[in-house]
C-alpha cells in the first residue's frame, strides 16, 4: 500500500519574491497585499503581480484615492519590495506616508481588537437587547475582514496616525528600494511609460516592484485629455504583462473620476483598460446618504476584478466581503453584498453595508418621529414621508414643517457619482474626515444625547 | 446546454460579440478557441490581441485542456507589437499602430495556412480599445470591413469583440459593426447585479445580411444564462440553474 504521507515542500514559496504569496485560485498567480486587509479580500486575496489597480475617488474634498496609495506604498516598503512613486513631488508624498504603530509591526489581530474596543463602546448598550438564549454564544455580525489568516505575515497593520520614520525612508532611498519619478519634467505624462519601462527592464526578477501613481491627472501632469489617460493606462497594463514581477496601483485625480469629465462611458473605459478597478464614492456631497449610513463614509463600486490567469476572478470564490463564495457553485444564488468604506482615526476599512432598520427595534412607529436629530440644516430623516426639519424636540413637540429638502431615499447600489454636488452646503469634509457618531437602531427618549 | 451550437462555426461569417464591464465576454472567446482547436488536429486560430496577454490565453487554455503551445494551431498577434520596419524611434512607438500592416500580416498568415476543409478562426479582441486609444472611427470601420472581406476570401471565420460602455445607445462603431455581422452575440449582465449562481446572460441576434430564418437566434426574453468557472462557463436556461432546480 502506498504511503499517503506527503512531505510538505515549501520550495514553491522560496522562489517567490518577498512579500508575495501564491493565489489560492491558481498557482500561476502571485499576489501581494495592498496594505488594507479588507481591500485585499475584495480583490480575492491581494493584488496579483502583473496587474494594474485603479482607484477612483470622485469626491473633490477628500483624498481617499491617495489614502489607498499611501497604504500601497507603506506595504511595499515594509515588505522589502521596490516601490516607485510617480508624482509631482514623490519624496514629499513618501515623507507623508503612513507606517506601523510602534517600532515593531504589531500583529493584525492585536491592532484590530484594540481599535474595535475604542470604536465599539457606543454599542455596548446593544447588549441590553434581549437575545434569544441560543444565539448568545454567537459572535457579533461581522461586516469586515480585519485580518486574513493567510495574509497575516504579508499584510502589515498600518496606523494612519503614524508617519513613516525618516530613518526608514532614508534607508529605502539609499538602497534604491524607493524610486521617485518626478512627473513635472514631462509634458502631459508623455515619457512616464518610458521611464517605467526602463526601471522595469533594469531590475531583476527577484524583487517584486510596485508602481504607484497617487494622483494621475493632477495639475502637474499638464492638461491631460481622456485619450491620453486611456493610452497611459493601456500602455501601463501592457508593460506589466511584459514584466510580471511588477504591479501598479494608481488613483485618478478626483475631477477625472466621473463621466462628466471623460464623456459617456468614461468610468467603464477605465475599468476595461485596467486589470482591477474600484470607485469610492464618498457621501460628502450627498447628505441624505450620509444620514442613511452614518457610520460609513462612502460606497464602493467594483468595476473590474483581477483574473490574470483564469476566467473566474479569484474574488468571486474567495472574497468574504462580497459574499459570493457562499453562493458560488451549485447552491445559492444570492447577490453580492453592497460594500462601503469608512476612514476611522487609525485605519481605512472596507465593509459590507446594509440598510438601516426602519423605525428602530423597540418601537413600531406609525407617526413620524419627533426625535429626529438636527444634524445639519440639510439633513433629512429618512423615515419621514414628508420632509420635516425637527429641531431638538422632546417627545410630542414637532417643529414647524417646512419642506426644504425633498429627496427620495437613494437605492443602496446606486453610486452618487453622477449626481454629486461639489459644494453642497456645509458638508465639506477635510482629507481625514471626523468620524460621525455611530447611529444605533433604536430611538431614545432623550435625543440630545445623540445630537451633533 | 451547449453554447455555441457547433454549426455556428462556419466560414464566411462574422460573429460580433458585444459585452459590458459587469459581464465581460472573454470567456466566450476562449471557449470558441478551445472548441475550434478540439475539432481537429489541423485547426488553426489567429488571435489579434489588443488587451489580453498571451499568458492569459495560454493559462486559460491549459486549464481547459486545449493545446495552444503548438504554433501551427495557435498564432498570437499582438497588435501593438507590430512595428513597420521603417519606423524610427522618435515617434511614440507604443501607440502608433498601422492597421494596414496588421491586415497585410494576417493576410499573409492566412494564405500560408490554407488547409483543406479546415476553417481558420480569426479572433479580434477587441476593436473598441483601438477606438479609445485614438484610432479614428473611419479607419476602424474600414479595417473591420477589410477583415471581413479577407476572411470571406480565405474561407475563415471572424470573431470580433466590442465593448459597450453606454448601454442603451449604440455607439457609432457598433452601428458599423452591426451592419457587417452575420450574428450579433450579446453578453449582458443581469439587471439585478452580480450573483454567485448566474454571471450574466447571452442573446444572439441576426445580422442584417443573414438569410437564415431563425437558426441560432436567442431572444432577450429567453436569454441563455451562464455562470463562469475557472476556465470556461456553464450554460443553462433561465430558471434552471442548479440552485433553483
Amino acid at each position: 500500500m502506498m504511503s499517503s504521507f506527503k512531505r510538505k515542500t515549501l520550495s514553491g514559496r522560496a522562489n517567490l519574491p518577498q512579500g508575495t504569496r501564491l493565489s489560492p485560485v491558481s498557482t500561476s498567480t502571485v499576489i501581494t497585499s495592498t496594505g488594507i486587509p479588507s481591500l485585499d479580500d475584495i480583490l480575492g486575496g491581494g493584488l496579483p503581480l502583473s496587474c494594474s489597480l485603479a482607484v477612483l475617488a470622485p469626491d473633490h474634498h477628500s483624498a481617499y484615492g491617495e489614502l489607498v496609495q499611501k497604504y500601497f506604498v507603506a506595504q511595499g516598503l515594509a515588505s522589502g519590495q521596490k516601490v516607485c512613486i510617480i508624482h509631482d513631488e514623490p519624496l514629499r508624498f513618501a515623507r507623508e506616508g503612513i507606517w506601523m504603530a510602534g517600532n515593531t509591526p504589531s500583529t493584525p489581530a492585536q491592532a484590530s481588537t484594540a481599535e474595535d474596543a475604542d470604536d465599539e463602546k457606543a454599542s455596548q448598550h446593544d447588549d441590553k437587547i434581549k437575545i434569544a438564549w441560543r444565539y448568545e454564544q454567537m459572535k457579533k455580525f461581522q461586516t469586515t475582514v480585519s485580518s486574513n489568516s493567510l495574509n497575516d505575515d504579508l499584510c502589515m497593520s498600518f496606523d494612519l496616525t503614524c508617519r513613516i520614520p525618516a530613518t526608514a525612508l532614508d534607508a529605502a532611498r539609499q538602497s534604491a528600494q524607493l524610486i521617485p519619478i518626478d512627473v513635472d519634467i514631462f509634458e502631459d505624462g508623455t515619457g512616464v511609460i518610458e521611464q517605467i519601462e526602463e526601471l522595469l527592464s533594469n531590475g531583476t526578477d527577484a524583487h517584486a516592484v510596485r508602481i504607484c501613481i497617487p494622483a494621475l491627472g493632477s495639475p502637474h501632469w499638464g492638461d491631460m485629455q481622456p485619450p491620453t489617460v486611456l493610452t497611459l493606462l493601456h500602455s501601463l497594463r501592457r508593460l506589466l504583462h511584459r514584466h510580471p514581477n511588477a504591479c501598479a496601483s494608481l488613483s485618478l485625480a478626483p475631477h477625472m473620476c466621473t463621466d462628466t469629465w471623460g464623456g459617456p462611458g468614461w468610468v467603464q473605459k477605465v475599468g476595461w483598460l485596467t486589470d482591477a478597478a474600484i470607485s469610492m464614492s464618498a457621501f460628502g456631497a450627498n447628505p441624505s446618504l450620509s444620514s442613511l449610513f452614518p457610520s460609513h463614509h462612502g460606497i464602493v463600486q467594483i468595476l473590474t476584478l483581477p483574473a490574470p490567469h483564469t476566467i473566474l476572478p479569484a474574488s468571486d470564490k474567495y472574497s468574504t466581503l462580497r459574499g459570493l463564495s457562499s453562493a458560488a457553485g451549485s447552491m445559492g444564488g444570492s447577490g453580492e453584498n453592497n460594500l462601503a468604506f469608512k476612514c476611522m482615526r487609525k485605519r481605512l476599512i472596507f465593509e459590507t453595508i446594509h440598510l438601516d432598520l426602519e423605525g428602530g427595534v423597540t418601537e413600531r412607529r406609525t407617526t413620524p418621529s419627533s426625535n429626529a436629530m438636527a444634524l445639519d440644516g440639510n439633513m433629512v430623516h429618512e423615515t419621514m414621508p414628508a420632509a420635516v426639519l425637527a429641531t431638538e424636540g422632546r417627545k410630542g413637540s414637532l417643529a414647524t414643517v417646512e419642506v426644504e429638502f425633498e429627496r427620495s431615499k437613494e437605492v443602496v447600489s446606486d453610486t452618487p457619482t453622477g449626481r454629486a454636488i461639489p459644494d453642497a452646503g456645509g458638508s465639506l469634509v477635510p482629507a481625514k474626515p471626523k468620524k460621525p457618531k455611530k447611529k444605533v437602531a433604536f430611538r431614545s427618549e432623550r435625543p440630545d444625547l445623540y445630537d451633533f | 446546454m451547449q453554447f455555441p451550437a457547433p454549426d455556428l462555426f462556419s466560414s464566411h461569417r462574422l460573429l460580433l460579440i458585444t459585452d459590458q464591464l459587469p459581464a465581460p465576454a472573454d470567456f466566450l472567446l476562449h471557449r470558441f478557441l478551445h472548441l475550434h482547436l478540439r475539432q481537429s488536429k489541423t485547426a488553426k486560430c489567429f488571435v489579434l490581441a489588443v488587451s489580453e496577454s498571451l499568458e492569459r490565453w495560454k493559462s486559460v487554455a491549459s486549464k481547459a485542456n486545449a493545446n495552444v503551445t503548438h504554433s501551427e494551431s495557435f498564432q498570437f498577434i499582438d497588435v501593438f507589437d507590430q512595428h513597420l520596419p521603417a519606423q524610427n524611434r522618435g515617434e511614440e512607438p507604443l501607440n502608433v499602430i498601422s492597421l494596414k500592416y496588421i491586415y497585410d500580416l494576417l493576410s499573409a498568415k492566412l494564405s500560408d495556412s490554407q488547409t483543406h476543409g479546415q476553417i481558420p478562426l480569426v479572433i479580434l479582441d477587441d476593436i473598441t480599445s483601438l477606438e479609445w486609444l485614438g484610432v479614428s472611427l473611419l479607419d476602424l470601420s474600414r479595417f473591420a470591413r477589410a477583415l471581413r472581406a479577407l476572411c470571406v476570401k480565405m474561407d475563415a471565420m471572424l470573431v470580433v469583440r466590442h465593448h459597450i460602455v453606454t448601454p442603451p445607445e449604440p455607439d457609432a462603431l457598433l452601428q458599423h459593426l452591426l451592419q457587417l455581422c452575420t450574428y450579433h452575440i450579446e453578453v449582458r449582465p443581469l439587471a439585478s447585479g452580480r450573483s454567485g449562481a448566474v454571471s450574466g446572460e447571452i442573446c444572439v441576434h441576426l445580422g442584417p445580411s443573414t438569410k437564415d430564418a431563425n437558426e441560432h437566434v436567442i431572444s432577450r426574453t429567453s436569454a441563455l444564462q451562464y455562470r463562469l468557472t475557472e476556465s470556461s462557463a456553464v450554460f443553462f436556461d433561465k430558471g434552471t440553474s442548479t440552485g433553483v432546480l
